[in-house]
């Protein structure tokens, strides 16, 4: 069973309807909100039901879209949280992202800005490889980015897109080794992307950002995690009741090969490695539950099938 | 950017500068210092790397006088002040009370300022100057030459006069000849030094 990542739109009246539906056909919810009278939420269902949810959900106006990115954590990497850079064009990239389903964070370096200057830190670095996909939004410079993207990149291990100003030959030619994606035309810039060409700039971001991943998921599928991770997002929220308490917004956070859990370490990593699974089989055993280096908060990684000869 | 003489972007990576030209005139546009600049060039060298901004203003405003905010009424030993522009009230009231003391100045209400017991002529009140607004320019100016240069330029050298200003900006020292670029960039504007 493939499970696809949708977006369900529609009225708050029998929404629950969906919600069941989803559950019973095998699909996980993995983020829900409610906003005044209208529900969004952002699920993965099996890709052959999506036409029986669409059945459905009709008579409540429901509404079925793809987003690709649903299920993703994304870093939107900024040289710096200045005025220089946020709100345009980091936020309005994050944000655009966050619409079609991803959770992004925003990292803004401590010392990325300048040319000689820039460095990248072991917390940045970390927690940038935390997530799912890096997007690097750089200055107007083809000279600067290729002097400092060699030491912005130190130690980044998960797929980087980079935006740059140049056009997008010139940033595939500056960039040694390659990164996995790129996207002209978008440099700094003070304004807000509102015109019809800038919101398409945006698109083609999000373009690349889905084929990277694409990608990425192609590569899982060889071999498969050893538990779905919305599948423990649904446990740890059966199993974990502390983490209703969470008041962020994402309490836990799937991402591809994982899942980010809002809880302090210390007092609830042993808890959720013990939670059993099905056949004995606990969390545990299938994944490494490490503290991460955002917050005191959790990072579930899931091992493949290779390392633990179980698919469940 | 029409109402600006002349507004050039020189860098050797033509796409660079056309960005740069959009992040001057939007950030020129949002801080409202369109209207105070008469020429601009700005130069920036990636390779060094350096971003000078040089350019001419035009004449600024001069000092707000208590008559240009508020009409003045003597009557019947007390004075009393119309506002008709609130922008300039606060630093008013803090140069009454400091001249006339807080027992003789009174705001009834968010128009009106009484004066009471005061010897001063009326006239000479109203010639009183509460603010100047160029100070708070070059201010303005030097925070929005900041927001323009590639972030993480922190080695600085600014001049601002009443008439022209230089902003020159990189992340390594100055290089001595800084002076000599200022003044070639002035030259091309058609300024001599």
């Amino acid at each position: 069973m493939t499970l696809v990542p949708v977006t369900y739109k529609g009225g708050i009246y029998q929404h629950d309807i969906v919600t069941d539906l989803i559950e019973d056909l095998g699909g996980y919810v993995v983020q829900k909100h409610v906003l005044a009278q209208e529900v969004v939420l952002q699920c993965f269902v099996p890709k052959d039901d999506i036409e029986l949810i669409r059945e459905i959900s009709r008579p409540l106006f429901g509404e079925v879209t793809d987003s690709p990115l649903v299920g993703t954590e994304i870093a939107i990497v900024s040289p710096s949280l200045e005025i220089h850079h946020l709100p345009h064009p980091s936020c309005d990239i994050a944000e655009y992202t966050r619409r079609l389903g991803a959770k992004s964070n925003m990292v803004g370096m401590a010392r990325g800005v300048g040319k000689r200057i820039a460095a990248i830190n072991d917390e940045e670095r970390d927690v940038i490889n935390e997530h799912d996909i890096a997007v690097f939004g750089l200055g107007n410079f083809e000279h600067c980015i290729e002097y400092k993207m060699p030491n912005l990149r130190r130690g980044i291990e998960v797929p980087i897109v980079l935006c740059g100003g140049p056009d997008k030959e010139a940033l595939e030619k500056i960039v040694d080794p390659p990164v996995d994606g790129y996207v002209g035309n978008v440099g700094r810039f003070m304004h807000r992307t509102k015109e019809a060409d800038e919101l398409g700039k945006l698109d083609e971001i999000i373009a690349e950002i889905t084929r990277v991943l694409e990608k990425r998921r192609e590569e899982i599928a060889k071999d498969p995690l050893s538990v779905a991770p919305a599948r423990l997002m649904n446990l740890i929220r059966e199993r974990v009741p502390a983490i209703l308490d969470v008041t962020s917004p994402t309490p836990l956070t799937v991402q591809m090969k994982g899942l980010r859990v809002k809880l302090p370490y210390d007092t609830f990593a042993d808890a959720i490695r013990k939670v059993e699974i099905e056949d004995g089989i606990t969390i545990g055993d299938v994944s490494e539950v490490l503290p991460s280096r955002m917050r005191d908060y959790i990072i579930i990684r899931i091992k493949p099938f290779s390392e633990t000869n179980v698919v469940i | 950017m029409s109402s600006v003489e002349y507004f050039e972007v020189e860098c050797e990576e033509k796409k660079g500068a056309e960005y740069y030209r959009q992040i001057a005139n939007d950030v020129l546009l949002d801080h409202n210092l369109l209207r105070v600049i008469n020429k601009l060039h700005i130069f920036i060298d990636p390779k060094v790397p350096l971003f000078v901004a040089t350019g001419t203003l035009k004449k600024i405003t001069s000092l707000v006088r208590v008559r240009d905010i508020a009409n003045v009424n003597p009557l019947e030993g007390k004075i009393t002040l119309v506002i008709a522009e609130e922008t300039y009230l606060a630093p008013m009231m803090k140069i009454f009370w400091e001249r006339f003391g807080k027992e003789h100045v009174d705001q009834p209400d968010r128009f009106t300022v009484i004066l009471y017991d005061v010897t001063e002529d009326p006239k000479a009140i109203e010639e009183i100057v509460i603010a100047d607004p160029s100070k708070n320019l070059f201010k303005d100016l030097i925070y929005a030459f900041r927001c323009i240069a590639p972030e993480g330029f922190r080695l600085r050298k600014e001049t601002f006069t009443s008439t022209r200003f230089s902003f020159a900006a990189s992340e390594n020292l100055l290089s001595e000849d800084i002076d000599q670029i200022i003044a070639e960039k002035f030259a091309l504007m058609g300024e001599t030094p």
